[in-house]
This record gives C-alpha cells, structure tokens and sequence, in this order.
C-alpha cells in the first residue's frame, strides 16, 4: 500500500529524520506518537509527498507520487494538516465542497452535495454550513477541515490513504472519540490512515500499528501492547509511567508520573 | 450557482453595452444626427451622409478608447484578482505590489533611450517595443517581491506590501532622473505615463490587447476553483489535486504580459485591481469561482464609467483617469488595511 525506505531529512544542516523504514498495509489504522521534536509531522509531511524530493521515493499502490496523475491522486489520499490558515472568508459548506474539487470542473453534482452532507454530519458540523468560516472556534475549524478530506475521499475507489497530523488538537472528549471512530470505520473498510496523535492512550485503544519515534529515529515500530511497555515509554519520555492493563477493554493504560 | 453565475454576467454585460453607447454620445463633439443606428448606417454605407469630422470623431477618437478602456479595465480587475488569489490577501494588486511601478520604469527608459533607435524599427514595433519592455518591467517586480514576501508557502504581508514601497521608490527616483535627462516631446509622455490616461487610444494598440488579453483569460479565467484552494495553503491545494506549482507561474507570467501591455498604453492607471474585487467580495465573499469572470466585465464597466467622467465633467478639457480611479481606491485601501489590522 505505502512503501518508504530509508527516509532522512534535514533542515538546513539539522538532522529531522533519519534512516526511516515503513510498510503500511491496507485496512491498517497507523499512529505515529513521540515526545515533541520527534519529527512526527515532518514524516508525515514527507510520506505525504509536501517536501519535494527525496532519495528514496515514497511508493503508494506500487508507483511513485510522480507517476500519479494529480487528479486521480487526489481521489486516493487525503491529508489533514495541522496549520490551518485563519483568513477563509468563505461559508463552511464553501470549505468544505473544496474537499470536491476534484471531482467535478465547473458546477457540484447532486452527489458531491451529498458527500458535502453526510462528512459534516459526520464530524458534526452540519449545523454551522451556513456560517462564516472565520467565525468559528478554533476545534470547530478544526472539524470542518476534518469533513473537506473525509468529502474528498468520499468515492468508490478501493484501498483509500488519508493522512491525519493530530486531528484530535482542540477537540473535546466526545468529538475526539466521535472522529477516531470515524477514522476506524474507514480502516476498516479495507482503507489506510496514518495518524500523529499526542495521546498515548487514545493510541492504545485505536491504532493497529504504533510507531514510536525520538530524536528523528524509530525506537519501536509494532502493535500497541509491544509498544507500549514501561521500560521504552518511561525512557521515551524521560518521565516515570506504570503501564497496566485497561479494565474495560484490555488495552494498555499509560498512567504517567507514578 | 452556475446559472447564477451566468445570469449574473448576462446583466453586467448588458450594462456594459448601455455604458458603452453612453461613452459614445457623451463628450464636446456632439453629433448632428442623434440615432445610433442612422449614424452606422451612415458610415458602413459610406455613401456620404456622415460629415468626415463625425466619422473621424467615432471611429478614430471615440469608439477605440471606448474599446481600449473596456480592455484595461477588465485586464487590470482580472490581474488584480488572480495576484488576491495567489498572494491571498486582498491588498496584493499591481500597484501596491510595485508590479506597475516595474513596468513603467522600463517603459519610461524605452521612451528616452529608445529615441536613438526608433528610426531604425518600423512603427508597428514601437508600440510592442513599449509593451515588450513595460511586460519584462513587470515580469521582473513580480518575480521579486514574490520572492521576497513568499515564505515557506505563506504570504509575509508586511514584507509584501513594503517591497512594493521599495519599488515605487525606485521608479520615481529613475523617473525623476529620466525627466531631468529627457526633451520637450519625451517630457510630455513621461508625464503622460504618470498620470495614466486613456486619450492615448488607437485602433493597434487595441488590437495588441485585445490579443494579449485573450491569451490571459482563456488561461487565467477558469481558475476560481484553484483560487479558492489555495486559500488552504499551498500544501492543501496541492492535496486536492491542484497543481500549485503550475498556476502560479502561469499568474505571475499573465499577469505581467497584461499589467505590462496596459502601462505601455495607458500609462499607471492606479488602484482599479483593489476596487473591482473588493466590492464583488462584499457581495459574493471570496468565491474566486464566481468574482474571477465578473472582475473581467465589471472591470470595464468600471474604467469606462470613469473614463466618461474624465473626459466630460471639465469641458472643454479633461482631467487624468488615473486621479479617478485614485480617489475612488485610496479609501478601499484604507478600508482593507483597518479591517486586516489584527492579521498585520
């Protein structure tokens, strides 16, 4: 599905990342976790074909993101980034029909209004479609953002990637828990989402996969109870944590400082 | 809304045309015969019916700077327009950005110097000489303070506006120098130029817009949708299919060629690329799908009312269109700035 090999960056001499592997494959739900400056976002970026060149080219469904036509890209992977630019003067329905574009040329069918529809429904936005984007709150921008790429990937092409870098930022406990649902019913239906998540717990109970990166370098890279041990989080994070089993669904339950 | 859209261009259009026949009654000339029908049918039938100084009044006076404004007008609102989109702030037009003050420094430097080799060229050349530099003017401004101001996908705003200061600075400077260097008859079209002015008009040079306009907006006009992505940030634009990259070299280099072709003509006629899309934003938001196409007619509606103006509120003479359009902006300018004072 997404094939990387020995991945490096640098940013004017300082090293961001440094010799990454990774194989993604369909259906599975990827979390990228690290303490800050780990260069999470920056391999996400990267993976995500936003820096440009690289040595080793990412490969997604067998070619390289220069083999893709750009349209017919856009209609497989989706990215949801962090920054978002606070000057919109558009509706929200307005942004978010941006998740359409490339889906018709001049004039929205019925079904990119529907696909508008059923993502703000999902991320629970319908109800502000008439305002004005710049009036919303910053987690309420955020999950307007959140229905554009689920819109854009609203289609019937198999093994879909979306990218996620912390979608989670700002939101509340129900709408965190309402997305990240969202997201597994996507994996689930045999797409690929590859996520930066602060949360450790939220990651625990969500991803597949977790990769755990520090310093640019991947410290473990599988399934979340082989990740997160005491011994690699507590050194990870230079900070004491007891590791215990959730007693509700058995994942693991990260409880920092004791 | 694409039914809107075309209902909404259908009536500028109209306007535009009443406008137009307006323009071509209102002036000192008045005609003797006051149909519109009865004096074409005069001149197509050429049969004599039409006194020359009437003929020579509409056809070679009159009715191509009606054409001429139509033009740059809806040229300068369209370059306005997409230049917004690119640099994502409604205060980049090419003024401000020092894009006209470029093209008219080599323009004016064509004029002083070029009286040395004009001889030699034929005279269809020396207009697209004009333009040919006036468009490089431009091209090189363009390029540099989009440089100057683009960092890592955003726009510095304060760096944007204030190369453009530098830039001015610069034209005026050489232009000070270039007037103190230059004869009676290079004089009065320098001046010509700072003023900007549409009395200039002739049948060629309309022909060399009409083609350089119609280059750009078959490029340029069906670019709304990008527009509107790009408002995400270049790396969203480009994640929705958009090829960033390519649309904004095709901006920059359109949007020289017609910056450059109408200071050429009618020398830094100010303010028309912030006036037209400000107020279709006030009525559309920032839907570039929809203000693109109508900036390109409501920019002539614009420069041809004012252009009217210009030549009849001073009988017998006429005050500079480029004062017009700069009394009506400068209080648009200041509106944008006190309203992105919080963006600054």
């Amino acid at each position: 599905m997404l094939e990387a090999n020995n991945i490096s960056y640098a940013h004017r001499k300082f090293t961001i990342l440094e010799g990454i592997d990774l194989s993604v494959n369909p259906g599975e739900l990827l979390v990228i976790v690290g303490p800050n400056g780990a260069g999470k976002s920056t391999l996400l970026s990267v993976l995500a074909n936003e820096m440009g060149k690289t040595a080793d080219p990412v490969i997604f469904k067998k070619k390289t993101f220069k083999e893709w036509d750009d349209k017919e890209l856009a209609r497989n992977k989706a990215k949801f980034s962090q920054s978002n630019n606070s000057d919109i003067p558009l509706s929200v329905a307005d942004v978010v029909m941006m998740g359409r574009y490339p889906y018709f040329s001049a004039t929205p069918s019925r079904y990119d209004h529907d696909a508008v529809l059923t993502a703000m429904n999902e991320t629970d936005v319908a109800a502000l479609k008439d305002r004005d984007y710049n009036s919303l709150s910053g987690g309420e921008k955020q999950r307007v953002h959140l229905a554009r790429v689920l819109a854009q990937l609203d289609n019937d092409v198999q093994n879909k990637l979306v990218f996620l870098d912390e979608p989670l930022n700002n939101l509340d406990v129900l709408h965190q828990h309402r997305i990240l649902h969202t997201i597994k019913n996507f994996t689930d239906r045999g797409n690929t989402a590859v996520m930066v998540l602060h949360d450790l717990n939220l990651a625990a109970q969500f991803a597949d996969r977790v990769m755990l990166l520090k310093k640019g370098k991947i410290v473990a890279h599988d399934a979340p109870e082989k990740v997160f041990t005491r011994e690699i989080i507590s050194r990870v994070y230079d900070f004491p944590c007891t590791i215990c089993a959730n007693p509700v669904n058995q994942n693991p339950l990260i409880i920092f400082g004791i | 809304m694409r039914n809107k859209l075309f209902i909404y261009l259908l009536l500028s259009f109209l306007l535009l045309i009443f406008l137009a026949v307006w323009s071509l009654y209102s002036g000192v000339f008045v005609f003797e015969k006051h149909s519109f029908l009865e004096i074409f049918n005069g001149i197509i039938a050429n049969d004599g019916s039409i006194d020359p100084s009437e003929r020579f009044v509409l056809m070679d006076l009159r009715l191509p700077r009606i054409v001429m404004g139509i033009l740059i007008g809806s040229a300068l609102a369209v370059s306005g327009t997409c230049l917004q989109g690119m640099f994502r702030n409604p205060l980049a037009t090419p003024d401000l950005l020092g894009i006209t003050a470029g093209a008219s420094l080599l323009a004016a430097i064509t004029i002083v110097l070029g009286s040395y080799i004009k001889p030699y060229i034929p005279e269809m050349l020396h207009y697209s000489l004009l333009s040919i530099m006036a468009f490089l003017g431009a091209l090189l401004t363009m390029v540099l303070v989009y440089r100057l101001s683009n960092q890592g996908g955003r726009t510095n705003i304060v760096m944007m506006l204030l190369s453009g200061v530098a830039i001015t600075a610069i034209g005026f400077a050489a232009m000070g120098l270039l007037i103190f260097f230059s004869k009676d008859e290079e004089l009065r079209d320098l001046t010509f130029w700072n003023l900007g002015s549409l009395a200039g008009a002739t049948w060629a040079k309309c022909g060399i817009l009409a083609v350089v306009i119609g280059v750009s907006f078959a490029m340029l006009l069906n670019k709304g949708k990008a527009l509107n992505a790009m408002m995400l940030g270049e790396n969203d634009a480009q994640h929705l299919g958009i090829p960033v990259e390519r649309i904004k070299k095709q901006i920059i280099v359109l949007t020289a060629l017609m910056v450059g072709a109408c200071v050429a003509f009618a020398g830094t006629i100010s303010f028309m690329g912030l006036i037209v899309p400000y107020i279709l934003r006030l009525i559309f938001r920032s839907k570039y799908n929809i203000i693109l196409p109508l900036a390109a007619v409501w920019g002539s509606i614009l420069m041809l009312t004012a252009d009217t103006v210009s030549r009849t509120i001073a009988p017998p003479s006429e005050i500079s269109v480029g004062v017009l359009t700069a009394f009506m902006g400068a209080p648009i300018f200041m509106i944008i700035l006190i309203r992105s004072r919080n963006q600054m």
